[in-house]
């Protein structure tokens, strides 16, 4: 009877806890248990979701995609990118496709970017040299007028990472 | 204490909001609101009730409740209204003649300030820095059409009328970040002005007003001595002052300190490099109607310099 007992209490504070770290995951970039969702979500994309969409797509018929393979920006994060693009005021020269208010015509649309050759018209468009034109255009092709922004590294992987969604312009 | 407010209006949410009152003025507008909406609703509610009352019952109405409910219930409740909101007014509009004083005039589609006319007379535009807990009297005039002042978390509006000036006092309590708006239709970019205030504590506006009275900040780098022989070679100061630099122009908005505002093009965009030189390349197309013409004949090492300078300048 009172193994039950235990029991019953043991259910109910995990129960609680569950629902704790529901609650607190459920409020933006807060606590542990978010950190731990977060984490729990990548853990099983990678388990499930990437044998799936690899099974759907490269096995089916026997082709990886390797082009999407080569423009995948190691650590970049696409939707904070997209707000990086805003604070950087991106969108004074470009127009970029999903970007708040980017609508300038200053410099090339960025639409379609993934299917691009050439970063700037001189560094070949892979993440590599993405990055490295975003943290400074002038080191790269001195008579540009893109000025160098003051991007760290960290953020220009996460724009490149947004760039690399915009396909097919 | 400066730093702890955020760099731009445009990151606020409810920076431009009359709901959340910071200034003496738009706390009474708050509060007159918010009992006529309580006092208004309960009437309301009330009649309701007696309707359906009237609707169960057959019997017709006492002249006692006509005389009370149709005529000395709305006499008094208006009564009450009128005493509540002219003393609201009058205190709104109290002038204080120890307060600080600061030109505004608007331009399509800027603003120009101007403080302590008769003394400092420091010219900065776009971006009004207030103390807390201070009177301030804004002398409100217009360089072209009629424009309309209005910082909803601060204060009530009042027009721009070319012509002649209006005064408007007001206090701001609460220090931070707040947004204006022209409120006015005054042609085509309209909407896109706007402006930032920022309160400060008094203390911190003395230092801020002494600073900003001073000359523009030194180049301190080959690429800021360059944009800087731009700014001068392209002719930008035939519109704009940039004091220790070029002075006198008032054709556009003072850049003495334009690198330290929180936005960029009267409120709008985020005040950064990316975004001043798209502006200085393409105005025409992010502020249709304004004008300064678009410089997209600068080689792209000239706008960027020219666009670090100005950026530096804080």
């Amino acid at each position: 009877m009172a193994r039950t007992k235990a029991y019953a209490v043991g259910i109910a504070l995990t129960g609680a806890a569950l629902a704790a770290m529901v609650w607190s995951a459920g409020r933006p970039g807060h606590g542990m248990a978010a950190r731990l969702v977060a984490h729990l979500a990548v853990v099983a994309d990678a388990a499930f979701g990437d044998v799936a969409g690899w099974l759907r797509s490269g096995a089916a018929d026997g082709q990886p995609d390797w082009a999407s393979a080569a423009q995948d920006v190691w650590q970049g994060d696409a939707d904070r990118g997209a707000a990086l693009m805003v604070h950087y005021g991106c969108g004074s020269c470009h127009v970029i496709p999903g970007v708040t208010g980017a609508r300038g015509s200053v410099g090339p649309g960025l639409g379609g970017f993934a299917d691009r050759a050439y970063v700037g018209g001189v560094l070949p468009n892979e993440p590599a040299g993405l990055v490295r034109w975003l943290i400074d255009p002038p080191l790269h092709s001195p008579q540009t007028a893109m000025p160098d922004l003051g991007v760290d590294e960290a953020d220009a992987r996460d724009m490149a990472a947004y760039l690399y969604t915009l396909r097919g312009g | 204490m400066e730093r702890d407010i955020p760099q731009s209006a445009l990151d606020i949410y409810g920076a431009q909001s009359a709901l959340e009152p910071a200034g003496f003025g738009a706390a009474i507008v708050f509060d007159l609101t918010f009992a006529m909406t309580v006092a208004f609703g309960t009437v309301f509610v009330g009649v309701m009730l007696l309707v359906w009352l009237a609707w169960r019952r057959d019997r017709p109405a006492r002249h006692w409740w006509v005389w009370s409910g149709g005529i000395v219930l709305p006499v008094v409740s208006i009564l009450v209204l009128m005493v509540a909101s002219t003393a609201a007014l009058v205190a709104m509009t109290r002038s204080d003649d120890t307060a600080l004083v600061v030109d505004v005039t608007g331009h399509q589609f800027w603003w120009d300030l101007v403080y302590d006319p008769d003394g400092l007379a420091v010219r900065d535009a776009n971006e009004m820095v207030l103390p807390a807990g201070r009177p301030v009297t804004l002398r409100l005039q217009s360089a072209d059409v009629i424009h309309s002042f209005w910082v909803p978390s601060l204060s009530g509006k009042m027009d721009m009328i070319p012509g002649r000036v209006n005064t408007l006092t007001l206090t701001a309590t609460e220090p931070g970040r707040y947004r204006g708006q022209c409120a006015e239709f005054c042609g085509l970019s309209h909407p896109r002005m706007a402006f930032e205030v920022v309160v400060l504590e008094p203390a911190a506006f003395d230092r801020w007003l002494i600073r900003t009275a001073g000359e523009a900040r030194d180049a301190a780098r080959p690429e800021l001595l360059r944009g800087r022989q731009v700014f001068i070679d392209y002719g930008c100061a035939a519109c704009h002052a940039v004091r220790g630099v070029a002075t006198g122009a008032r054709l556009g908005p003072d850049l003495t300190r334009v690198g330290a505002r929180g936005s960029l093009g009267a409120g709008m965009w985020r005040m950064n490099q990316g975004n001043l030189a798209g502006w200085i390349a393409d105005v025409g197309d992010m502020k249709p109607g304004a004008k300064m013409p678009s410089y997209n004949h600068l080689s792209g090492p000239d706008l960027r310099a020219v666009s670090a300078w100005l950026v530096s300048l804080k």
